[in-house]
């Protein structure tokens, strides 16, 4: 619950702090905050969802299958971090400060800087939890896919899939034509990795063996 | 303390994601194209000096895998309360603290054999492949003064950060403080990056191993112009680049003492 809220202040205060005096590259700081800080917290999140229950023999007993559960936490979870993300577009929005990057993509389409690869990183960290059933394991992961974009963003955008999967395409150096088509590619990864969690989850006897602890 | 490193050691060095995130990681860095994994191996592209290509690595490296390292320590610590062994353990004859640092060096060795593999792995097949033998001797040296205490510091903060706040936030908010105080270059903003507080070891690197990028144009220690926190930015000297480390495990033995002390508490109260 802490973490898109505080995603959204650190980015704040590195706008405050940043020492280039240029309304540009304050606004870049702070669109920045919802396209790479808010996103990595939500695909952390997920990476939690699963391996966490103390009596999980419980809830596969009840009649709700466990992978809608896990599924409705996503939901909850992702939910929260697109309503933290919405509300600081909105104020982004009214204060002017959206429309001082010159890559804004509008007030509509704009909105995929943050939901791609929010719902990229939430696939991602449900996926792995799903396999791994270890949240240690699945936010690791999560948080190198995060950082290799974040250290080679220059070598990304060198090949057709480092630029369709980056995941900062926004506010880091990417040719704004792949945008629309970048931010596509993310939600149908997204989609593919919530998909294959699911399949993974419905072998619910895979979370009561091994328990990688 | 043996007999705890000892079970937290293979305890941990037998879970398989130890192995799984950083070799993913690994597959990840060579995709992503142009890693001195790559280069390492190609005549045109190498370094000239084998200490080059052997710095080189450990930083990229050191870079990558510490951050799946301290994400997959996050838990160790608060899982004994989590499961509910912490009153067993406390019954043992093993004293709190000394369960702590076997737990601390036991865990902390098993998660770094993998970077340890695949770092001394990437040498080897290094020199064999240029015939430079020297980048064996050279990959010892920058591993034990330069990896060996990041890594320290990482898993004492990893350890016992999560006791005061969940272990996902810890992640996030580790990953964000990597990327900051360590990649970050300080005429960009404010940052830890290139101080002597800095775990990627960057005043050993310039001190020790005269080491300023593979290219030869970085500076990974001493003042930047115009930059904060200089003052924690002297000019890299072997003294320096020595203090620097001992820096580093001070801050390492202080973050196990708080978070000895904060446990010792919180049992007292319950």
């Amino acid at each position: 619950m802490l973490g898109p809220p505080i995603a959204v202040a650190v980015g704040v205060l590195a706008a405050v702090a940043n020492p280039v005096p240029s309304d540009t590259n304050t606004a870049r700081v702070l669109i920045g905050a919802l396209e790479m800080a808010l996103p990595l917290t939500a695909g952390v999140a997920c990476a939690s969802l699963v391996g966490r229950d103390p009596a999980v023999e419980i809830q596969l007993a009840v009649p709700t299958p466990y992978r809608e559960t896990l599924l409705r936490r996503t939901v909850v979870t992702l939910g929260w971090a697109a309503l933290v993300a919405a509300l600081t577009a909105a104020v982004l929005i009214a204060t002017g400060w959206w429309a001082r990057w010159p890559d804004n993509h509008g007030v509509i389409a704009g909105q995929l800087t943050w939901a791609a690869p929010t719902l990229a990183l939430g696939g991602l960290g449900l996926a792995a939890a799903a396999v791994s059933r270890s949240p240690g394991a699945a936010g690791a992961l999560v948080t190198t896919v995060w950082a290799i974009q974040q250290f080679f963003a220059g070598l990304a955008q060198q090949h057709l899939p480092g630029r369709m999967l980056y995941l900062f395409a926004t506010t880091r150096g990417a040719d704004p034509a792949d945008w629309t088509a970048n931010r596509l590619t993310l939600i149908a990864v997204a989609v593919a990795l919530v998909a294959l969690a699911l399949v993974v989850l419905g072998r619910s006897e895979r979370l009561i063996s091994e328990d990688d602890e | 303390m043996i007999a705890t490193l000892l079970y937290e050691f293979r305890m941990q060095i037998r879970k398989r994601s130890v192995w799984i995130v950083p070799a993913l990681t690994l597959v990840l860095f060579v995709l992503i194209g142009g890693s001195l994994l790559r280069d390492l191996f190609d005549p045109a592209e190498r370094p000239p000096e084998a200490r080059l290509a052997v710095v080189g690595l450990a930083v990229q490296i050191h870079a990558l895998l510490s951050i799946g390292f301290g994400c997959l320590l996050a838990d160790r610590l608060v899982r004994d309360d989590r499961l509910r062994v912490a009153p067993i353990l406390d019954a043992t004859p093993a004293s709190p603290g000394a369960r702590l640092v076997g737990k601390y060096l036991g865990a902390g060795a098993a998660t770094a054999v993998p970077i340890a593999v695949a770092f001394f792995g990437f040498a080897t097949a290094y020199a064999g492949s240029s015939g430079s033998w020297s980048a064996l001797p050279w990959a010892l040296a920058v591993f034990g003064a330069v990896m060996v205490p990041g890594l320290l510091f990482v898993a004492a903060f990893a350890l016992t950060v999560p006791l005061i706040m969940p272990a996902p936030l810890f992640r996030v908010l580790f990953v964000g403080y990597w990327l900051w105080g360590n990649v970050v270059t300080p005429d960009l903003m404010p940052t830890l990056s290139r101080t002597v507080l800095n775990p990627l070891g960057g005043y050993p690197m310039a001190a020790l191993f005269d080491f300023a990028g593979i290219d030869g144009d970085d500076q990974w220690a001493g003042p930047f112009p115009g930059a904060t926190l200089n003052f924690l930015r002297p000019e890299p000297t072997p003294l320096i680049a020595w203090l620097s480390i001992a820096l580093l495990l001070v801050l390492a033995a202080a973050a196990l003492t708080g978070g000895h002390l904060a446990r010792l508490a919180e049992r007292t109260r319950s």
